[in-house]
């Protein structure tokens, strides 16, 4: 069990040694949070329930990025290293090697979670109660489940650059269409036709509602589940199939 | 039963292309074996489907044994392998404490790091900013993080100057000692020459002898014995000779080819056949290498 401990404390060491992670996971949605809540911030009637939704937002924009950029990069670096082919010789099982990315993940998330929302108190004195601060931390941990998934999807890649510039391109698509730098209401009428389809805008719009004295609707878990059995159905396909290709 | 390696008539097939044809050999414990052959031979190829990491298309691998995807075997062998990186962001010496983690008696720590030369500078960077040879002594580190009994190196002297090699082969001398089973691959017959108890030679996938290094050495470096062509002399005749295993022509002498130079020249002589301007020639063990490599290229 020392092995499984280690790994996933290595998995956390090096995500947080990851200059990318540092960058796109903290820093940026932090900026952005200050820019569109402290700059552009004029016409706007209700600034404290703008100020807390626009901090689900950066949270879970964050969260997003690492689970399919961090993760999915890393998977296809350690492929083209060979890496992933060396420790299967180790006695460190697939299913240990894999289940310690998860837990490192998530354990960052839940890290990047508590940077933001430590920011977004300091910086604009966001006032949740504990059980909304709570809930939200909660919904945007495990919506990230399917953008996780999505990150093993990109993993199945054959190239670092073909993943990262794919897996950017999504990113951005499905921050922008999903709500989370605007609000769904500011966009033009077919994004937000497509937008509420998109599992970003179901996993943000959890968290918008927590903030508001709501529950998350039915349809933001159904749609989240669904996507995470489909890109976990979608990359366990893919991976089967480049292993029968050796 | 002290074969810990045993394949039995593996064969693989990549594509429609035999990259192992219907190999057979045993290891025993204890034995360092060099799998020689030129590029392309099959050799990395068996090297994986010893670990468990390809699958043999039919025959079967066995590794103390079980079959090599086994924890339980996983935890006794170790490997350096071709074309592997490093993992990045780690130190040094927090990967070789990794490794360590993975198995159940690892090799205490300062004995690995006394092993791989490396200093306790090297082992505070980042493993990513090493230089390839410091990568290749942590990878040397990994492969006996856990104490194998069985250690597998593919290449291990490729890109390495002079220095290196003649450490690694010092650190295999000592792993030997210890009882350690070792199997590598190379395409320098020195090297299997001078470090190997046993010669498994390999070209197109197949085996092509096996033995000791003397034994592999007498059937390589052939002996000759050359004359003067002449009209009276029939090639034919020559090849029934006894202790001959080949006889051509060429630039107007005639080399017989034979592992008994003194035998041969005495029969020529007893049988009369005048020769003239005798010459016996002792074949470069590496020409001769790379002849038979080559020969059987073009069958």
């Amino acid at each position: 069990m020392s092995a499984f401990r280690m790994q996933c404390k290595v998995e956390i060491i090096r995500i947080l040694r990851n200059p990318y992670f540092v960058f796109w996971s903290l820093l940026m949605p932090i900026v952005f949070y200050i820019i569109f809540t402290k700059v552009f911030n004029t016409n706007i009637q209700d600034k404290q329930e703008w100020q807390a939704h626009y901090l689900m937002s950066m949270t879970a924009f964050s969260v997003m990025g690492s689970a399919i950029m961090t993760l999915g990069i890393r998977l296809v670096e350690e492929r083209t290293k060979g890496w992933s082919l060396f420790m299967r010789i180790t006695p460190l099982s697939d299913h240990a090697y894999f289940a310690a990315k998860m837990i490192g993940q998530t354990v960052i998330h839940l890290f990047s979670i508590v940077i933001i929302f430590i920011a977004g108190a300091l910086i604009n004195g966001v006032t949740l109660t504990a059980f909304e601060w709570l809930m939200s931390g909660i919904w945007i941990l495990l919506g990230s489940l399917p953008f996780l998934a999505l990150g093993t999807l990109v993993g199945t890649m054959k190239r670092v650059d073909t993943a990262s510039g794919i897996s950017n391109v999504i990113y951005m698509i499905l921050a922008i269409s999903g709500g989370m730098w605007m609000p769904m209401d500011v966009m033009p009428a077919f994004i937000q036709k497509i937008g509420i389809w998109l599992p970003s805008y179901n996993f943000g719009n959890g968290a918008w509602e927590i903030i508001r004295g709501n529950t998350p609707e039915w349809i933001n878990f159904l749609l989240l589940i669904g996507y995470l059995f489909l890109f976990m159905l979608l990359s366990s396909y893919i991976r089967r199939k480049q292993e029968a290709a050796v | 039963m002290d074969s810990i390696v045993v394949l039995d008539h593996v064969t693989k097939t990549f594509k429609n292309k035999k990259a192992v044809d219907q190999v057979s050999f045993s290891i025993k414990k204890g034995e360092v074996v060099a799998i020689l052959g030129p590029n392309g031979a099959g050799k990395t190829t068996s090297i994986m489907m010893m670990l468990g990491l390809l699958d043999p298309t039919s025959g079967e691998v066995r590794v103390f044994n079980s079959h090599p995807k086994e924890k339980k075997i996983r935890e006794r062998i170790g490997a350096m392998l071709q074309e592997v990186s490093v993992i990045d962001a780690l130190k040094v010496k927090e990967i070789i404490q990794l490794f360590r983690s993975y198995y159940p008696n690892p090799m205490p720590f300062e004995e690995l790091v006394a092993f791989t030369g490396l200093n306790k500078d090297d082992l505070k960077r980042r493993a990513d900013k090493l230089s390839g040879g410091q990568k290749r002594r942590l990878g040397f580190a990994l492969a006996l993080a856990g104490d194998p009994e069985l250690v597998f190196f593919d290449e291990p002297t490729v890109g390495l100057d002079i220095t290196s090699r003649k450490l690694f082969w010092n650190t295999i001398g000592e792993l030997k000692a210890r009882g350690k089973t070792i199997i590598f691959t190379t395409h320098y017959l020195q090297e299997a020459d001078d470090v190997a108890d046993r010669i498994i030679l390999f070209n197109h996938g197949t085996i092509i002898e096996d033995g000791t290094p003397a034994e592999i050495k007498a059937k390589l470096s052939k002996q000759s014995v050359s004359f003067a062509a002449s009209e009276a002399i029939d090639i034919a005749d020559l090849k029934r000779l006894p202790h001959v295993s080949d006889v051509y022509k060429r630039n107007d002498r005639i080399y017989v080819i034979t592992d008994q130079t003194d035998a041969v020249i005495a029969a020529l002589f007893e049988k009369n056949i005048k020769i003239s301007g005798i010459q016996i020639e002792h074949g470069r063990l590496d020409e001769a290498f790379e002849q038979l490599t080559e020969n059987k290229e073009a069958i």
